[in-house]
């Protein structure tokens, strides 16, 4: 009793003072249940997102234990990969340190990652399998009720926005269309958003009504207020992490640059459900897209 | 005789005036033809070891980028500067930057410091620099180049703008000083 009461007065001090790595808060967290806040319906399509992770640090090694103990929860099939995959190097050595190591348990799991390039990738990692790229710079996957579009933010050129148009066209009849890619068209981080980029792709989201867009670059977690009725989104801080890096304004619905994190996010007819998850388990976001209008 | 030199001497008269009142190419349909003749090389190179196929093993991503990279450099190894992006080209490419920058300065720069510019010596037939980030390339300026095949792309490095066989991660050519800074 006196033990358990000494390790949550540490959980609670390391709390306290984020950011610094402490091993009791993973061992005191991986000993709760975890906390879930999505509805967990029946037949419902769940799935994880990781942004800028791949540099071998032990923060992404931490997080892709949680998301292994959340998983066995939740039950997620599949992760959306928002780009700088792999920092640094590309040898056959850093694909293992980077990706193949931290995230084993859920590659043994039969959870399958879906990349997309980050200005830190090499487009040569289309063709690495798990990455489940298929040899596409930017590429699209339907998952029951929702349609994802990986896009190459790196290189958004003229076929590549011919490609979405057409693609999101095709994809009309489905109720939930996800965007994901590496640069956040909003943000209130260092890099801020990228204005030429929204200028070009956010009219063709709203002319297909595109629900949801996800990207990574800040490395930071922001929940955007919904603009032109979509819900945005950036995680970049599943691996790299910029402390206090957040400007507030007025479009920051919610932020969190104080230490890592990862998402889970629910699919079902009746609405988009995620939670954002810390690298010490705790839930520092979570909320319910209407098919209508964004809601949190 | 005289009969028979006619319509030799007519043909003759139209091919040169023909060939008078052809126009010469426009830069980017010369820097299109440039562009096609390096994938032949890239094309030949390519079939010598086979395509780069979705694979679990990167060894053997590592091994085709490198193999694929020294086979073009072989088939091109006394190319230089210039060569695609001509003097004429190059001065093109800077043109067409420098109305794009006028028409829509603060969109275009903004989205170049928020795609993390970086700085490195480049030389052609040389490897972008390994573990460098690759600078975003905004939007508008894309749109406005001509097309390239998928297997190229175009890479902004400091002010440089950079021809990239991507696959090979290999500079096909680069044009200095394209871009202007403020």
């Amino acid at each position: 009793m006196f033990q358990r009461r000494i390790l949550l007065c540490c959980l609670a001090a390391a709390l306290a003072f984020n950011g610094t790595y402490d091993p009791l808060i993973v061992t005191a967290q991986s000993q709760a249940d975890p906390e879930i806040k999505l509805p967990l319906v029946d037949k419902s399509v769940r799935f994880a997102i990781i942004g800028d992770n791949g540099n071998a640090s032990r923060p992404q090694y931490e997080v892709a234990k949680q998301m292994e103990r959340f998983r066995q929860k939740v039950h997620f099939d599949f992760v959306l990969m928002l780009g700088d995959n792999l920092y640094g190097r590309k040898s056959p050595a850093d694909y293992k340190s980077k990706f193949e190591t931290p995230y084993k348990d859920l590659l043994d799991a039969g959870v399958k990652f879906y990349a997309s390039l980050g200005n830190h990738d090499d487009p040569n990692e289309r063709f690495y399998k798990p990455f489940n790229m298929n040899g596409q710079r930017y590429y699209t996957f339907r998952k029951g009720d929702a349609a994802f579009f990986a896009l190459d933010s790196t290189y958004m050129d003229s076929a590549q926005l011919e490609w979405l148009d057409k693609e999101l066209g095709k994809a009309n009849n489905t109720q939930w269309k996800l965007c994901y890619f590496h640069h956040p068209l909003y943000s209130d981080a260092r890099h801020g958003p990228d204005l030429d980029l929204r200028a070009r792709i956010e009219p063709i989201f709203k002319k297909y009504g595109v629900n949801v867009v996800l990207s990574g670059h800040e490395h930071v977690y922001e929940r955007i207020v919904p603009q032109q009725g979509i819900a945005y989104f950036v995680l970049g801080n599943s691996g790299e992490l910029r402390y206090h890096d957040l400007v507030k304004s007025p479009i920051m619905a919610k932020g969190f640059d104080t230490d890592r994190s990862f998402g889970m996010w629910e699919v079902n007819k009746d609405g988009l459900s995620f939670q954002i998850v810390s690298r010490t388990g705790e839930t520092i976001d979570s909320g319910t897209i209407s098919p209508l209008a964004p809601k949190t | 005789m005289k009969t028979r030199l006619l319509p030799v001497l007519i043909i003759g008269t139209v091919s040169l005036c023909a060939a008078q009142d052809k126009p010469s190419p426009t830069p980017f349909a010369d820097f299109e033809d440039r562009v096609a003749a390096y994938m032949k090389i890239h094309k030949a190179a390519q079939s010598d070891l086979g395509g780069l196929r979705p694979t679990s093993s990167p060894e053997q991503i590592d091994a085709k980028k490198d193999s694929l990279a020294e086979g073009v450099r072989t088939k091109r190894s006394t190319a230089i500067q210039g060569d695609v992006f001509t003097p004429t080209i190059a001065d093109e490419f800077r043109r067409v930057i420098a109305i794009d920058l006028k028409r829509r300065d603060k969109r275009i720069r903004q989205s170049i410091r928020s795609g993390e510019p970086v700085m490195a010596k480049v030389r052609v037939n040389g490897s972008y620099p390994e573990g460098l980030p690759l600078q975003t390339m905004p939007p508008s300026l894309l749109t406005t180049f001509p097309k390239l095949p998928s297997e190229l792309d175009y890479r902004l490095v400091g002010t440089t703008l950079v021809l990239r066989d991507v696959t090979a991660n290999l500079i096909i050519d680069f044009v200095p000083n394209a871009i202007a800074i403020h």
